[in-house]
């Protein structure tokens, strides 16, 4: 099996995936454009066991958009937004985002989700499903 | 809405002000903000720093670019949110991250540079002006 990779960006943190991703999405959060500096955080959904990070990484758990508690990881040196995932309820696939593997084309975003929080001047690709909040919400009109 | 505009990182630990309409707001697709901005690239508004009102503790990562100039990233210590950016090459000014600031203050990207860099899957908005690269500075001969 392929391992993948990733970093951030001072390199401090470092990672490998022994498992290929079950699917890739854009959030529109607005939690996640604070993460990601105004646009959408690409997240690349693992498996949580497959996923081994070494070096020091900083947490912090909050109530996200969902309502679910998510811990966030970054690396404490360089800021890097290294994943996410959902404390409770469990079960649920690991978001690594895109922009710390070593290979960003990976895998495409196949869905978008919390567009509702979207800024107005977003660029959603309208070949893709709009959900208006989470995965799990209904889909809405590519506008 | 016009100038000040108001924001602050996802714990709140940080926040910031500017009182003047920033100098450009553009996206960056170069690796580093990729790396820094979960997959995607950074929207950054340019100010001037004595615009610029912080509150809070941020801590700040310094790397040297390809082109030699210091490339400074700030960000909130305890959530992580990145909140500004400072390059040596222009000290009297810094870029704050859009993501940060209040939606009341609609400020858009009108351009988009690096796109040399930008992932197979990026969508690039086709009304912006695009960089393969860095562009030049305000007022240099091209």
């Amino acid at each position: 099996m392929t391992v993948h990779t990733g970093q951030c960006l001072c390199g401090q943190v470092r990672f490998t995936v022994t498992a290929e991703p079950s699917g890739a999405r854009a959030c529109w959060c607005r939690d996640c454009q604070r993460i990601a500096s105004g646009s959408a955080t690409v997240n690349v959904l693992f498996a949580e066991e497959a996923v081994v990070y070494s070096g020091a990484i900083s947490t912090l758990r909050m109530t996200a958009d969902s309502g679910n508690t998510v811990e966030r990881g970054f690396c404490p040196e360089c800021g890097a937004q290294l994943y996410s995932k959902t404390v409770e309820p469990s079960g649920m696939p690991m978001r690594v985002r895109a922009g710390t593997l070593d290979d960003p084309e990976l895998i495409a975003p196949s869905s978008l989700i919390w567009v509702s929080s979207a800024p107005s001047w977003a660029c959603l690709d309208p070949g893709l499903p709009h959900h208006g909040r989470g995965p799990d919400s209904p889909l809405v009109e590519a506008g | 809405m016009p100038a000040p505009y108001h924001g602050r990182c996802n714990c709140g630990a940080v926040t910031l002000s500017i009182e003047a309409e920033p100098v450009w707001v553009r996206q960056c697709w170069c690796r580093q903000c990729q790396r820094i901005a979960g997959g995607s690239a950074t929207s950054n508004a340019l100010v001037m720093t004595d615009k610029l009102a912080t509150r809070g503790e941020i801590h700040w990562w310094e790397y040297e670019a390809q082109s030699g100039n210091v490339i400074g990233q700030g960000f909130c210590p305890n959530c992580g949110t990145h909140l500004l950016g400072r390059n040596s090459a222009r000290s009297i000014a810094c870029v704050v991250r859009l993501g940060v600031l209040d939606e009341a203050a609609e400020l858009a990207p009108t351009s988009i540079i690096w796109t040399d860099e930008a992932p197979a899957w990026a969508l690039l908005d086709p009304a912006l002006e695009r960089f393969a690269r860095q562009p030049p500075a305000p007022g240099t001969a091209t």
